[in-house]
């Protein structure tokens, strides 16, 4: 799109472009300044709209996982952690896993390494090519952020809920990661090497 | 193999920040900002959720997912958006509307309303004060603006289906809810 948003940008806000619609517009305000302001305002008139409805309370964080996180989830459960405490879950992910060939097929034809994180009951599983990283941490009460401490610098990758007293996080990659790392509010919580 | 892991902290003392220094941060992708964007809009961005999916656990994974992918685009906010408030709000508000979309295609609307109990308690007592200060708002606009504008954003319909439904032209649409919006934003006491 090379003309300015003008209008579109209400509608942008709306959320009620077609897709085709909503990324030439996203082409259009990667440059243009103006374009940015008008759909500022817009964006701010859509969330007064929402504030204006009523302010509910959220829950406490989600227990469902997406297809592909579970089904390598489970695979990861029962490899680390084959506990009692975790059956019921383990056959319900289970049930997952046979819906989710996809998953089981990469986690079962990549060979795969453990490494445990220092200073916490956490443990990543990992295919040996750096494809997907999975990481289980036993005994927390708060999200964990799994952080890639890499070039001087630290990479936010995903935040593991917990659900009971377990925190699952499945992470497909693209390269082999040597270091990673657990935080809680800003804090290193673990490390863990990874050899490939 | 050994090494020292370089992970910024944050300070165990630090004033709270104020929108801007939050919005400044984020945009620099300083991870103590995500953090407290999370916390400082998580009643906002699940209710905005919550409004559209009308389900807790549907609501919880969309702000969760709508904020990863923001935070993981590398060029996703930028100061020059405005707010960092109104930009995750929309975000997670459209993030809300594509799934409800895609569901949608699985289950008409009429079944949805019909078989889904609210979740929320507080809707029952809240809702009718304060869902009015919405409905208020909207009632002031002119109805050329204020139909379009409400099959925009309760019934969550695309311009051209809005402009099929009120069989006016597409340019007249667009440009009703354009001018609707602004309207009802000044109204409502927006700013960016």
């Amino acid at each position: 799109m090379t003309d300015h948003l003008g209008e579109l940008a209400a509608l942008y806000a709306l959320g009620i472009l077609d897709p085709d619609e909503r990324q030439s517009a996203e082409a259009h305000l990667a440059h243009c300044d103006a374009c940015r302001r008008l759909l500022a305002q817009a964006e701010a008139d859509v969330t007064a709209m929402v504030a204006a409805q009523p302010q509910l309370k959220p829950p406490a964080p989600p227990v469902r996982w997406n297809l592909r996180a579970l089904a390598v989830a489970a695979a990861i459960v029962v490899a680390l952690l084959p506990s009692g405490y975790l059956l019921e879950e383990n056959l319900a992910m289970h049930r997952t896993m046979l819906a989710d060939s996809a998953a089981i097929d990469r986690v079962m034809s990549t060979p795969h390494r453990t490494a445990a994180f220092s200073g916490t009951d956490a443990h990543v599983m990992y295919g040996k090519d750096g494809s997907w990283y999975v990481i289980v941490v036993r005994g927390v009460a708060a999200p964990l952020h799994v952080m890639w401490p890499h070039d001087g610098t630290s990479t936010m990758l995903g935040t593991a809920v917990p659900h009971g007293d377990v925190a699952l996080l499945y992470l497909p990659q693209s390269h082999r990661m040597q270091q990673l790392a657990l935080e809680v509010n800003g804090h290193v919580v673990g490390q863990a090497q990874l050899v490939f | 193999m050994v090494s020292v892991l370089a992970v910024e902290r944050l300070p165990s003392m630090r004033a709270v920040p104020s929108d801007e220094a939050l919005a400044a941060a984020f945009a620099a992708k300083e991870r103590w900002a995500f953090d407290e964007a999370f916390t400082r809009f998580r009643t906002l961005l699940y209710s905005t959720a919550y409004h559209v999916l009308e389900n807790a656990e549907d609501a919880q994974d969309c702000v969760q997912d709508a904020l990863a992918r923001v935070w993981r685009s590398p060029d996703a906010y930028a100061r020059s958006r405005g707010a960092l408030r109104s930009f995750l709000t929309v975000c997670v508000r459209n993030e809300a509307i594509t799934r409800l979309r895609a569901k949608m295609r699985r289950r008409r609307m009429e079944e949805r309303v019909a078989t889904q109990p609210h979740e929320h308690a507080e809707l029952g007592v809240v809702d009718v004060i304060e869902r009015d200060r919405l409905r208020a708002a909207l009632r002031a606009l002119p109805e050329d603006q204020r139909r379009p504008l409400e099959l925009a954003y309760f019934h969550y319909k695309t311009h051209v289906e809005i402009a099929q439904e009120l069989n006016e032209p597409l340019g007249t649409i667009k440009s009703r809810i354009a001018l609707g919006l602004r309207k009802l934003g000044a109204a409502l006491g927006a700013n960016p």
